[in-house]
């Protein structure tokens, strides 16, 4: 397990950017935490690690977002809406576990049942307005 | 009656050319590649080897599903978007009837593809001693033990193909007598695809670009209230 605490979201950007080091094609990291814990700031790291030049924002509304402009793409998931087997089949979801990016998955306790066994588990807690403790468990971690 | 398969359903992709029973051609990609990146460049391709301009093909097909949601609609896009620019008209048959035309000689099939979560999509077909291919059951979506009790109640040895074969035939093979077929004929080819459609063809069965849809299969019950449940 890789645990830190961060100050501010630029802390958080750079602890996931140097996470990301070390994530190979068909990783998932399953995401755990609320509103406003700091999941963007933790996927721009992702993407900035990873070598993506691509603009990073939450896919709350559209579910999810593709960056592809580097050597490992990421797809960014936002589960909050899905509700049920069909609804996230009809995501694609399982289509991107197929291909060989890395997958970030927030909200990923709404489809529980679905998680790959080995995906790894991103957990980040508010201590206070700005401090966060944050947890990943599973794969190289 | 020249016809022109694809098959993007699955795992793989691939293409195919018949013409009056028999294959002129086919190409196949079983790699970790989008299909949409691939599967178009490889009609374009398979066309040029063929010596054949889109123009001559009479007829497009396609497997309309079960399948992967966004496997099924890179092929119906791409064949509707051929017929409807050349006016031709197009044939969809479903994906697991596609698979049980990779076997061919007298035996019962079940095709089995994988649906995630201890579930696959299935069928029951018999290949006859007259050569004609029998449907036994409806296309759908089966927990793993579900498959299991139907393959059990049919006491007889029974060939599975798709690319859920490996997770059943593991699941199943001391338990239930089951068969595979040649390796060559385990994932779904847009050959097999091409002979279900042009059968389907010629028993009047195509459409126009416009009415070709998806077949999309609900998953169990049981399944889809398991994911919700664990919404806090």
């Amino acid at each position: 397990m890789l645990s830190v605490i961060t100050h501010t979201p630029e802390e958080t950007e750079a602890f996931a950017a140097q996470a990301a080091k070390q994530l190979s094609p068909g990783d998932l990291i399953a995401c755990r935490g609320g509103m406003g814990a700091g999941k963007t700031a933790f996927a721009r790291g992702l993407a900035k690690g990873l070598g993506l030049k691509d603009r990073v924002s939450s896919p709350t509304f559209s579910l999810v977002h593709e960056y592809t402009q580097g050597p490992l793409p990421l797809y960014h998931f936002d589960m909050y809406r899905i509700d049920g087997f069909e609804e996230l089949y009809s995501t694609g979801f399982f289509d991107y576990l197929e291909q060989d990016g890395v997958l970030l998955v927030e909200w990923s306790e709404n489809i529980a049942d679905a998680l790959p066994e080995n995906a790894i588990i991103l957990e980040i807690l508010s201590i206070d307005e700005t401090t966060r403790e944050i947890h990943l468990e599973g794969g190289p971690f | 009656m020249k016809l022109l398969a694809i098959d993007t359903s699955s795992r793989t992709a691939s293409c195919a050319v018949v013409e009056n029973g028999i294959l002129l051609g086919e190409f196949y990609a079983n790699i970790k590649l989008t299909h949409s990146c691939v599967i178009l460049p490889m009609v374009q391709d398979l066309l040029a080897r063929l010596k054949l301009s889109v123009n001559e093909i009479d007829c497009f097909g396609v497997t309309t599903g079960p399948g992967s949601f966004t496997g099924l609609r890179i092929g119906l896009s791409a064949i509707k978007g051929l017929a409807h620019a050349l006016g031709k008209p197009c044939v969809g048959v479903s994906t697991l009837e596609a698979l049980a035309w990779n076997l061919g000689f007298p035996c019962l099939v079940a095709p089995v593809l994988d649906a995630r979560c201890s579930q696959v999509y299935t069928a029951l077909f018999s290949w006859e001693q007259d050569g004609t291919l029998k449907r036994l059951s409806p296309d759908e979506a089966l927990s793993l033990t579900d498959l299991e009790i139907r393959l059990k109640s049919l006491k007889s040895s029974i060939y599975l193909v798709g690319d859920g074969t490996e997770l059943c035939y593991n699941m199943l093979q001391n338990r239930i007598p089951c068969l595979l077929p040649s390796p060559a004929q385990q994932f779904l080819r847009a050959a097999s695809a091409a002979f279900a459609c042009e059968q389907a063809a010629l028993q009047g069965k195509t459409v126009d670009a416009g009415s070709l849809v998806p077949a999309y299969l609900r998953l169990p019950q049981a399944e889809r209230e398991l994911l919700a449940k664990n919404k806090h």
